[in-house]
């Protein structure tokens, strides 16, 4: 797409382990700190992961009470950092609420609460959950999207993207779409996902999930931690931002593996046409990326697939890190955690290191950033790659 | 916006494929929704087609039967996978297993739960690697998805679309009415198809229009009874081949706007 024509990525928000907004998440990032934590489910299973403390504190308006869940009090948190719902405002003030549409991945929406109904004492008796259960509102699929179209009073159209790991990635996607059909002038698109015991225990029997802490592309490294975000953008037809733009999406690579439900394809043939795709909508060669901000999830077979991906691409000199070793996996939000850091990046002219990870293994090829520094960044490509096969990779430019 | 409507995939009560359903549409069949016929899982090795549950079969079926009525590859197309709930079997007995000690998840079950497994079968069976995406808008899904693929073959390669509900287990019938299984496919392109096909004029717009509805009071209950079925009004037009006004409800604040006419191939 030609560059006058790519949409603007302006204000957005973040809130993960790594802390309440945008600042809090850059000093994390340089100073190299992680922000996993031990945690125990209810059932005792001991793991790292990456929670978000005040979530409990959170209050819902109370007209969106039935709203109320941990996917939910974490969304209200991001809206309210970073001036985001602010922004927000002030955008539809000025182009009208049925110009904003709402994208927003997540894999498990607020299926926590589901959980938590069925192991009330009521649920065996019934065998059924009550017609009191707010289902729609929690955790149904789309919930989240319908709750931040409410939260934020805006009108458009509104969709939940979940393509599990890939969600947040791909709803940047029909964001840009909405913009380019001319539905809507400027899009809230992000990602949500909160721990949930199906993850956690779905992860481990995968044995997925490792022992301590991830380290994404080590040697010794042994699967992932789980970890709970929520990250909120807005995207906006060129001009409508006037200057608080800052990015630009220039491109979009989208692709399935055709392969295995949980495995990647083993030459990572899925994870190369996404990321060549995106490169090729932007009209990049591989020798423009500053920095590619990798899936890295801290699993064997995925890191050694998307290493693979990024020799046949023609990337093994780029810079490259895993921040899930920081924030852990967030999963359905991983895409937009990635947006935001990789703001971040440009922002301050940081590339994040691989927190965690010691040393590189021998048998990868990538040039691995293992301790964050400050260089210049212009031109990023984001990694997020999905069970079923599923590959999301975005082109994303600082604006001059 | 203008689009082409080259092909329809159908599967519910009484509408085993989209010649019967059409039939059923145009007023020449009475309707009799006790018929249901088994959807194939059509492309899998026996061991991935014992892992596909139900929901994945229902999308491979009209899926397949779409893209064949288009005469598509399955490689050269896009994809968009779209439902109100997911599988909300899976998730009973996801549930039910977190419940109580000693706590396992299948494996299976688990990566089967996610919202995209019926698209991951789908590249598998199809040997597909094209862009794809799932999504969902509760019971607007069919609206929303339909949305996407008019979107993606705005300015792409042709999309198949594919929308599917099944009937809750018990447990979670009180929070979720859907009472039929039914699933839809429509594929979609930019470019005027070679075989017969349907102009659609097309355009989200806020709501001022009256919603379209079946005439035949089963029918309409049939409308009502699945997100998926949200469609029958398009496959209505269609089926009569007369040029048509389509009003889908996309949430409170829109609707989807089609106006359908017929094109002889």
């Amino acid at each position: 797409m030609g560059r006058n024509a790519t949409p603007e990525i302006g204000p957005l928000t973040l809130v993960s382990a790594l802390g309440r907004g945008l600042d809090a998440t850059f000093a994390k990032l340089v100073g190299g700190e992680s922000g996993l934590q031990p945690y125990t489910t209810v059932g005792g299973l001991v793991c790292a992961v990456g929670r978000v403390s005040g979530i409990e504190d959170v209050v819902l308006p109370r007209i969106l009470a039935r709203y109320d869940c941990r996917n939910h009090r974490l969304a209200a948190l991001a809206l309210e950092t970073d001036g985001f719902s602010e922004a927000v405002e002030r955008l539809a003030r000025k182009l009208g609420a049925g110009q904003i549409g709402v994208v927003v991945g997540t894999s498990t929406s607020g299926i926590a609460k589901t959980e938590a109904a069925y192991r009330d004492p009521a649920f065996a008796v019934a065998d059924a959950l009550p017609a009191s259960f707010p289902y729609r509102e929690t955790h149904n699929v789309f919930a989240c999207a319908d709750f931040t179209r409410r939260y934020l009073g805006v009108k458009g159209p509104a969709f939940v993207i979940s393509t599990a790991c890939s969600s947040s990635a791909k709803a940047f996607a029909t964001g840009m779409r909405l913009i380019r059909a001319g539905i809507c002038k400027a899009v809230v698109v992000g990602g949500v996902d909160s721990l949930c015991d199906t993850t956690l225990y779905g992860f481990q029997s995968l044995g997925l999930l490792a022992a301590q802490s991830p380290r994404p592309f080590s040697a010794d490294r042994d699967g992932i931690a789980i970890g709970e975000a929520a990250g909120f953008a807005i995207l906006a037809a060129p001009g409508v931002l006037g200057d608080v733009g800052g990015m630009r999406l220039m491109g979009i690579g989208d692709s399935a593996d055709a392969y295995h439900m949980t495995a990647p394809h083993p030459e990572a043939l899925g994870a190369y046409e996404a990321m060549s795709a995106a490169l090729a909508d932007a009209g990049w060669r591989p020798s423009d990326l500053d920095y590619i901000h990798l899936h890295g999830t801290g699993t064997l077979a995925n890191d050694a697939a998307e290493d693979l991906a990024i020799a046949k691409i023609g990337c093994s000199a780029t810079p490259v890190s895993s921040t899930k070793g920081a924030a852990g996996h967030t999963l359905g939000a991983a895409g937009a955690c990635a947006v935001a850091i990789a703001q971040l990046a440009m922002r301050e002219g940081f590339i994040p290191g691989t927190i965690n990870t010691l040393a590189r293994d021998p048998r990868l090829q990538s040039t691995l950033v293992l301790q964050g520094r400050f260089s210049p960044v212009r031109r990023v490509l984001i990694n997020t790659f999905g069970f079923g096969g599923s590959n999301c990779s975005l082109a994303l430019e600082r604006d001059a | 916006m203008k689009a082409f409507i080259a092909g329809i995939g159908l599967l519910g009560p009484g509408l085993a494929n989209a010649d019967e359903g059409f039939a059923v549409l145009r007023g020449e069949r009475a309707y009799q929704p006790t018929a249901l016929r088994v959807p194939e899982a059509r492309g899998l090795a026996a061991n991935e087609a014992r892992r596909c549950p139900m929901l994945a079969r229902y999308a491979l079926d009209v899926g397949y039967q779409a893209l064949n009525a288009a005469g598509w590859a399955a490689a050269e197309v896009a994809t968009v996978f779209s439902s109100g709930s997911g599988d909300l079997d899976i998730l009973d007995k996801n549930c039910r297993a977190l419940a109580r000690p000693p706590i396992a998840l299948s494996p299976t079950l688990f990566h089967n739960s996610v919202h995209n497994a019926v698209a991951g079968y789908w590249g598998i069976a199809m040997q597909s690697r094209a862009a794809t995406t799932s999504l969902s808008a509760y019971d607007d899904s069919f609206a929303a998805g339909l949305l996407e693929a008019l979107m993606i073959s705005g300015d792409g390669p042709p999309c198949l679309m594919v929308a599917y509900d099944l009937p809750p287990p018990p447990a979670l019938a009180p929070v979720r009415p859907v009472t039929v299984p039914f699933a839809v496919a429509v594929a979609v392109a930019r470019e005027r198809p070679l075989s017969p096909c349907v102009l659609v004029e097309w355009g989200w717009r806020p709501c001022d229009l009256k919603e379209s509805e079946l005439s035949a009071p089963d029918l309409e209950a049939l409308r009502r009874a699945n997100p998926a079925a949200r469609s029958l009004p398009l496959l209505q037009a269609i089926a009569q081949g007369a040029s048509t006004r389509v009003v889908l409800p996309y949430l409170v604040d829109g609707q989807l706007v089609l106006d359908v006419s017929p094109i002889a191939g």
